[in-house]
């Protein structure tokens, strides 16, 4: 409304040029993509193929004693968020399932080959002194492959910011 | 304006980045080498290669074929469906190194942890919570009397031979180990693991075995009772010889024969008199006693010598036995952990055959039975343990005064490894009486028998093949340390018990106290063999041991006092007066008494409490409770089953009647009971020498003045057991609630197996449990008894070379947790049932075979 009113008086339409600097061009807004348009580039089976892959990786090399890949996976993951243009959620979630499924499956492998999974995860709880539930002790290990997945998603995603999509 | 704000950008650019690799290298660095007391999580808990790999281990082994490097032949071993292995081998090598293997297969961490903790190397795994028993043991020298047994070993006798396969048997499975990577979830965990084995590290589980069944701090206890009460009140109190009736195994007559030297020391004419010391004890002394007991507090539990554990063993013969054969009893009390003390195992060779319980870390079986023997321990309980105030001067630092001339103590470094911590330098001074274990208030040294090398491993190997009484007895004449009493009973219906080892006799002084270590007061030589305590085929038929003074009081030498740690002799008694009138006895009838809980002071001093309760000149009438809990007594036959009003009613009597009459006097003279509660406090839990003079002066001297509390009016032992049992009810009342009829024991007292890991999840218990630490069937400690019968076993011999054995332990024969041989006889143990041993030639079939064969 106060705008409407200098319609038409002196000066009215010289009052910015002579008051303040001239303002800065303002970033031309973000196209808005509707969420049936995909964020991310290629096949989502392409994408899912590789986190398989990648839980294997982790799985493979856990039995090796490579217990830090879970770290370069959420590196990887980092990066392939930049190249893929994931949205953070998305990745979040991912390098979660991946982690975890990483090392669930060697737990698992282990549990039916000896049958002593429950009970060595009770024991691992106890001697580490929480509560002696075979849950926490399977949710402990599992919680150091996804607290190391993620660090690595962090890291990743900072040395590799997300693009904006093209236009 | 536009370069600050680029540069700004730039910065919280480099921040965005710098920020999670901060985060990352953190994470990373803590997980892969921990953190203080975080260990290394990351190796710890990879799901391929960390402490899920025990999970492969907790599963029971398969049959098959397992290559052993070393092997000569190969052995067969099988397993019973409680994970009992019987041995067959070509040669004794062979079945110790196969003997090596299977310890470190099913009790690779206990063994470890038992090292560690006589070579002042715990810490290096649990941190430096556990620097305190490093100083400690260090100080003693485990090692140091480990290292000189190994090195005054000749390296071809039986002995040597044993520990360098045994120590191959471990390292083969060492080194399968590590190549497999599949750990025990411990070292996993904490990122630490074994070394490889040596003879060294075996001889220092015997140190361990030794220090739990033979060092004392008692010496101390006394200078701060001494101290504080009085000396008169302290040798009243704590007298040498026991008020009440006892019942020894070696009644006499006795023979002074003169003194022994100890071996490498030259003997020692003088004698010591019995006079009790006239003077109290210097403050100086009870300074350096108080930080003594300190230093061994810091000991994890069970490290220490008191008088909570102590064990049974018994043997009959002649018309007491069915088929007038022998029989043999033997349940040694030891603390009981999961893993136990003890891995059952038959082992047969060529020469050698013998089936009992082992000890992980230790070739050849320490209790057991062979074709012919079969043989018990207990402890002596004699005192072996001596201290010495050494003469220091600040002008001859480095020195003490000792036989008329300056003396430069031996100086030993050492650097103890603390994880997650910087090591730290520790140096002991070593005089001529032992290690020097406190400089304060004055540099105290301790002379204890365990420091002198002591061919344990040879003398046990040679009772394993002895045949009869004769070879039994001269194997033990070498065995100085720990002293035990030996019982035995063989195939040709022999019975008999020797108390082996070294009791040593000082010149002059009174040893149950700090003595001067100038040298008037050294030790002048031990008990010589033939005169050590010792009975064969007795007259009686029966002979039986449970840690009562082993002689009478005719005895001519001094072998410690009653707090130094002789049981009462409930327990003896007891076993005497169950099985001395029997006739033609079977396995059932000594099972029967392994697990009585029958409390044979209670049997003695109710009758008495009943008469001061049913009295009316012995104080107020009693309340509505105090009747009803009377009423519970009146009928009682002093049985301590966990559902036993009365027993409860008993217990916390005794207790609270105990306190009543010494409480005041220890509150007067301000004992300092923080130093040492084991040793120190008024209780029927942590000391027996309270319990028998109370006992002897209820019965026998109810006009005592002790009774008459310091500046009270005098009281009489009714008086004062009228007034105990008030205390108690309203005790019970308070605790238990509801009417009297309604308590019971195994609500009050309780059973636990503790996991040696100290991972409260992983014991067993805390269970309601009869018994307390006068019945057969011990249970030292409460509230919760963590010591008790850690094995029973029971051989009767039926003919030449024939025999029925069982025994039963409370655990398993594997020591991880999620295996299911962890903990499977305690079910058995706990219902006093048994299981067969395997038979001593290593023919008892099983359900699992292995064959162990040469590498290559």
């Amino acid at each position: 409304m106060a705008e409407l009113r200098r319609l038409g008086k002196r000066g009215a339409y010289r009052l910015g040029q002579l008051g303040s600097p001239p303002a800065t061009p303002r970033k031309p807004p973000s196209p808005h993509y509707p969420s049936w348009v995909p964020s991310h580039r290629g096949p989502v089976s392409l994408w899912l193929l590789g986190c398989l892959i990648t839980v294997a990786v982790l799985a493979a090399t856990a039995g090796i004693g490579w217990w830090f890949m879970p770290f370069v996976a959420g590196l990887a993951g980092g990066i392939a968020s930049h190249l893929g243009r994931w949205r953070l959620r998305t990745a979040l979630l991912a390098t979660v399932v991946v982690a975890a499924l990483g090392w669930a499956v060697p737990l698992g492998w282990q549990a039916w080959h000896t049958g002593a999974v429950r009970a060595t995860a009770r024991v691992v709880a106890a001697l580490a002194g929480l509560p002696a539930h075979s849950p926490v002790g399977i949710a402990v290990t599992l919680l150091v492959a996804v607290l190391q997945a993620l660090a690595g998603l962090w890291l990743g995603r900072a040395l590799f910011p997300r693009l904006p999509r093209p236009a | 304006m536009t370069l600050p704000r680029r540069g700004a950008r730039l910065a919280w650019r480099v921040i965005r980045v710098l920020i999670p690799l901060l985060v990352s290298a953190v994470l990373l660095g803590v997980l892969a080498f921990g953190y203080g007391p975080v260990p290394p999580l990351g190796p710890a808990l990879d799901p391929g290669r960390g402490v899920w790999t025990s999970a492969s281990d907790a599963a029971p082994p398969r049959s098959g074929t397992l290559a052993l490097p070393g092997l000569d032949h190969p052995v067969q071993v099988s397993f019973s469906s409680h994970g009992v292995p019987s041995v067959r081998a070509a040669s004794e090598h062979d079945v110790f190194l196969a003997l090596g293997y299977l310890h470190a297969r099913f009790r690779l961490a206990e063994m470890d942890l038992e090292r560690r903790l006589g070579e002042g190397r715990l810490a290096q795994l649990a941190g430096p919570s556990a620097l305190g028993s490093d100083r400690f043991e260090l100080r003693l020298g485990l090692l140091r009397t480990a290292q000189q047994e190994w090195a005054q070993m000749p390296k071809s006798s039986p002995a040597a031979l044993a520990l360098i396969a045994y120590s191959r048997g471990v390292n083969d499975y060492l080194a399968q180990t590590r190549r497999d990577r599949q750990w025990p979830a411990l070292f996993s965990l904490a990122g630490v693991y074994p070394a490889n084995w040596t003879p060294v590290d075996s001889l220092v589980i015997q140190g361990d075995l030794t220090q739990d069944l033979d060092f004392t701090s008692t010496p101390l206890d006394y200078a701060l009772l001494d101290r504080t009460l009085g000396t008169a009140r302290t040798m009243a109190w704590f007298p040498i010889l026991p008020p009440n009736q006892q019942h020894p195994y070696d009644p006499g007559p006795y023979r002074r024969a003169g003194l022994a030297p100890i071996a490498g020391q030259a003997a020692q004419t003088a004698t010591r008199t019995h006079a009790a010391a006239a003077q109290r004890i210097p403050q100086t002394e009870a300074t350096a006693a108080a930080a003594l007991l300190q230093q061994v507090d810091a000991l994890p539990a069970g490290q220490l010598h008191t008088s909570g554990p102590d064990s049974n063993a018994w043997a009959a013969n002649g018309p007491l036995v069915a088929g007038h054969r022998a029989m043999l009893a033997g349940d040694p009390h030891l603390p009981q952990t999961l893993p136990s003390v003890w891995y059952q195992v038959a082992l047969a060779a060529p020469g050698y055959a013998v089936s009992g319980v082992s000890v992980p870390g230790l070739p050849g079986v320490l209790l057991g039975h062979n074709q012919h023997i079969a043989w018990s321990l207990t402890d002596t309980q004699n005192q072996a343990t001596l201290f010495y105030t050494e003469q220091t001067s600040k002008s001859h630092p480095g020195q003490y005064f000792w036989d008329g001339a300056w003396r430069r103590m031996r100086v030993v470094r050492y650097t103890i490894p603390v994880r997650g911590g910087s090591a730290v330098k520790l140096t002991v001074d070593i005089t001529v009486h032992g290690p020097v274990m406190t400089r304060a208030g004055q540099t105290t040294a301790v002379d204890w028998m365990g420091a002198i090398p002591s061919p344990d491993l040879a003398v046990l190997l040679r009772v394993n093949q002895a045949s009869d009484w004769a070879q039994f007895r001269a194997a033990l004449a070498d065995w100085h340390a720990p002293t035990q009493n030996f019982v035995y009973a063989d195939d040709r219906g022999n019975i008999g018990a020797i108390s082996a080892g070294y009791y040593p006799i000082v010149r002059h002084g009174d040893p149950w106290l700090p003595m001067p270590g100038t040298g008037a007061d050294d030790v002048a030589g031990v008990i010589p063999y033939s005169a050590v305590p010792q009975v064969y085929d007795p007259p009686g038929h029966l002979v039986a041991t449970a840690n009562q003074r082993p002689v009478g009081a005719s005895y001519p030498y001094y072998i410690g006092t009653t707090a130094d740690f002789f049981d009462p002799g409930y327990r003896a008694g007891q076993i005497y007066a169950s099985l001395q009138h029997q006739r033609g006895m079977s396995a059932a009838s000594f099972a029967a008494v392994q697990g009585s809980v029958t409390d044979p002071l209670a049997l003695r001093i109710v009758p008495k409490l009943l008469a001061a309760l049913h009295s009316p000149n012995h104080g107020a009438k009693l309340t509505v409770p105090e009747q009803q809990a009377m009423h519970v007594l009146n009928a009682w036959t002093g049985s301590m089953s966990a559902g036993s009003a009365a027993a409860a009613v008993w217990w916390t009597f005794w207790t609270d009647y105990l306190d009543a009459v010494f409480q005041p006097w220890w509150n007067r003279a301000a004992v300092p009971v923080h130093k040492d509660r084991t040793g120190l406090e008024v209780s029927p839990v942590y000391q027996f020498s309270l319990d028998e003079v109370l006992e002897h002066w209820t019965l026998s001297d109810p006009h005592n003045a002790t009774f008459t509390a310091p500046g009270g009016h005098r009281r009489t032992a009714p008086e004062v057991m009228r007034a105990a049992f008030g205390t108690a009810v309203a005790h019970l009342a308070r605790t238990l609630g509801g009417a009297p009829a309604s308590w019971s024991w195994g609500r009050l007292h309780s059973r636990e197996f503790p996991s040696l890991t100290q991972a409260a999840a992983l014991g067993y218990g805390p269970r309601g449990s009869g018994g307390d630490s006068w019945t057969v069937d011990a249970a030292y400690g409460y509230p919760v008894s963590r010591s008790g019968p850690s094995w029973r076993m029971i051989v009767q011999w039926t003919g030449r070379g024939r025999y029925a054995a069982e025994g039963i332990y409370p655990g398993g024969q594997s020591e991880n947790p999620a295996a299911p041989w962890y903990e499977d006889q305690v079910a058995d143990w706990w219902n006093l049932r048994y299981l067969p041993m395997p038979s001593a030639a290593g023919t008892t079939p099983g359900v699992i075979r292995w064959k162990l064969v040469p590498n290559g």
